[in-house]
């Protein structure tokens, strides 16, 4: 099902096994995303799809199959290598880093900081303080931008739910990603502030030509805001397409309401 | 004379070597905790081996001087890295397993080591322990450099000071290291790399996500711990003279960790005060005088201090110069 011979596909998935004892968590599910599209993950309760990401971003070793970014196989490699390559996710539940302050947490994302390794930071202090320096101002932006920037020195563990999701999703773009994996970006927010994580997301995609793949399970956000729908269940991918077909699909609504029989 | 209970008597106050000795024990404590700081407090990694670290430090400064014939000043810095090396092949197993997990394999690895010591007589003396080496014409002891540095500098301060203790190199030697180390690892933690590092104690996973390689991380963690575990047990060789088994019982390790409690987490200078404090405690309650025997008040010193780690934990859980906000936040 990965398409290898579409040039433009960035990230593409082949038949991905994963068991957990007896159970197969994920099922042979393949796909791929388009570069520069926003694509939704759905499925039922327990369909794979957070275990499939962990998979993809090398946060779990896969059975079998391929997973292919950027036309390289990142399938065993450890989730940090993942990452560094332009691919970073965010977590269903937040990995707000509760006792650091919110700025350190943007920092903290920067890539190609010398002075996270021990040699620099004793050989070349000038080299990571200048880093240091440039860091600073464009996590100073990025909050601005999400409007965070007046809680910059609060420890994050003080932010709400919702501002959490900011902070998680300001992060992860300061790691300069190519492609962002978002896992429930829109649960236990207000529609205030969803409605403002959705404005970032189409921005990025149009301004940037940033890729994303997210799971969600509100579906008058999946349906109007990505370009392409993957529908998984029992760890298989059952159907894809764009929303509208997607949402005529009768595997789909089998998957959903249960078939007869 | 009937004895007044609760007295303390004046020997207390007067006694320089007693202090001397008291001092130069806790600036030791300070140093090996000082490890476990950036370990616990800062890292996330519960290490209960630092005693093991002392002792692979102590016992190989010691036969390198005394079998191998280098010298004291060349056997330190190799010993430390051999300490160092000797962490990281701790670490590369252990330090994938959880927490938890990671904690009991350094508390069996500090005893192997000690209980390998115990056995390995024809290398480390076994009980009797290691000092000097007698079979040459003359008699070598690994402490040989050391005291014929410092006793020149001894006899210079007998000249405007004639009651100061033989301790007292060694005295300001632990306490140089304990200021440096307390200021180079503040300097380090403010680093780029001490921010991943807290990263990593925070949320590891969410560290790996933003491409932090967490297990090199942890690794340089325990290879620093390392080190200074290999330097206090320099000074405790020199402090005691000898470099035996006992003492490196896992006990030396849970007096660091109530350094590290009285001190609180994430401080480095709470370490240094800690230190002071739980021997001040312990070895002054010596003088307190009880109408009871002699074991009994030793019994109850120890009964005592850990009174006062219940009560701070029930009432300044973060320790005297922990944080609470990143005691109550990270959680």
């Amino acid at each position: 099902m990965a398409a290898e011979d579409n040039g433009r596909d960035l990230l593409a998935i082949d038949g991905i096994v994963k068991r957990f004892g007896g159970i197969r968590a994920v099922d042979g599910a393949g796909f791929s995303v388009a570069a520069g599209s926003v694509t939704a993950l759905i499925g039922p309760n327990g369909a794979g799809k957070t275990t499939l990401f962990n998979l993809i971003t090398g946060f779990e070793q896969p059975d079998s199959g391929s997973v292919r970014f950027d036309g390289e196989e990142v399938a065993k490699q450890p989730a940090y290598a993942i990452a560094r390559r332009g691919m970073v996710r965010t977590f269903q539940l937040t990995r707000a880093l509760a006792a650091m302050p919110v700025l350190d947490n943007m920092m903290l994302a920067a890539p190609e900081q010398p002075g996270e390794r021990l040699r620099n930071v004793l050989l070349r202090p000038r080299a990571v303080r200048a880093r240091e320096r440039e860091v600073r101002e464009q996590a100073e932006e990025l909050l601005e931008v999400f409007g965070l920037r007046e809680k910059a020195d609060d420890y994050a563990g003080t932010l709400s739910g919702g501002q959490r999701k900011l902070l998680e999703l300001a992060r992860a773009l300061m790691a300069r990603p190519r492609m962002l994996l978002l896992d429930e970006p829109m649960a236990g927010i207000n529609p205030t502030l969803g409605r403002r994580l959705l404005d970032h997301i189409q921005r990025l995609r149009s301004e940037e030509g940033m890729t994303f793949l997210f799971v969600e399970h509100d579906m008058e956000v999946v349906m109007n805001h990505s370009d392409r729908v993957i529908v998984m269940a029992e760890g298989r991918v059952i159907a894809a397409g764009e929303p509208h077909q997607v949402r005529a699909d009768p595997a789909v609504v089998d998957a959903y309401l249960g078939s007869p029989a | 004379m009937t004895e007044l209970p609760l007295a303390i008597t004046f020997e207390a106050f007067t006694n320089v070597g007693f202090w001397s000795g008291v001092l130069v024990t806790a600036g030791i404590y300070a140093v090996v905790t000082l490890g476990l700081q950036l370990n616990v407090g800062y890292t996330g990694i519960v290490n209960f081996g630092q005693a093991g670290f002392m002792a692979v430090g102590g016992y190989t400064m010691a036969i390198l001087v005394l079998e191998a014939g280098i010298s004291f000043w060349l056997a330190m810095p190799l010993a430390v890295l051999v300490t160092m090396a000797f962490g990281i092949l701790i670490g590369l197993p252990s330090l994938r397993l959880r927490a938890d997990y990671f904690a009991i394999v350094t508390l069996a690895m500090a005893e192997v080591v000690r209980l390998s010591a115990q056995n390995a007589q024809g290398l480390t003396g076994g009980n009797k322990g290691l000092y000097c080496n007698f079979e040459g014409v003359e008699q070598t002891c690994f402490d040989d450099a050391w005291k014929s540095l410092t006793n020149p500098f001894l006899e210079w301060v007998e000249g405007f000071w004639p009651d100061v203790d033989p301790l007292f190199p060694l005295l300001l030697a632990v306490w140089a290291t304990v200021v440096v180390g307390i200021f180079a690892l503040n300097y380090i933690q403010r680093t780029p790399w001490g921010r991943v590092l807290r990263a990593v104690r925070e949320d590891e996973d969410a560290a790996r996500a933003l491409g932090k390689n967490t297990l090199l991380y942890k690794l340089q963690s325990l290879a620093i711990s390392a080190m200074f575990g290999a330097l206090s047990g320099f000074f405790l060789a020199l402090f005691l003279t000898t470099i035996q088994p006992d003492d490196y019982e896992p006990i030396v390790t849970f007096y660091a960790f109530g350094v590290l409690v009285l001190g609180g987490l994430a401080s480095y200078k709470g370490v240094a005060i800690g230190a002071v404090l739980l021997w001040t405690l312990l070895e002054g309650m010596r003088f307190v005088e009880l109408p009871i025997t002699e074991e009994r008040t030793a019994a109850l010193r120890f009964a005592l201090v850990g009174l006062v780690l219940i009560l701070l934990m029930a009432f300044r859980p973060q320790g005297l110069f922990g944080k609470k906000e990143e005691m109550v936040l990270g959680r």
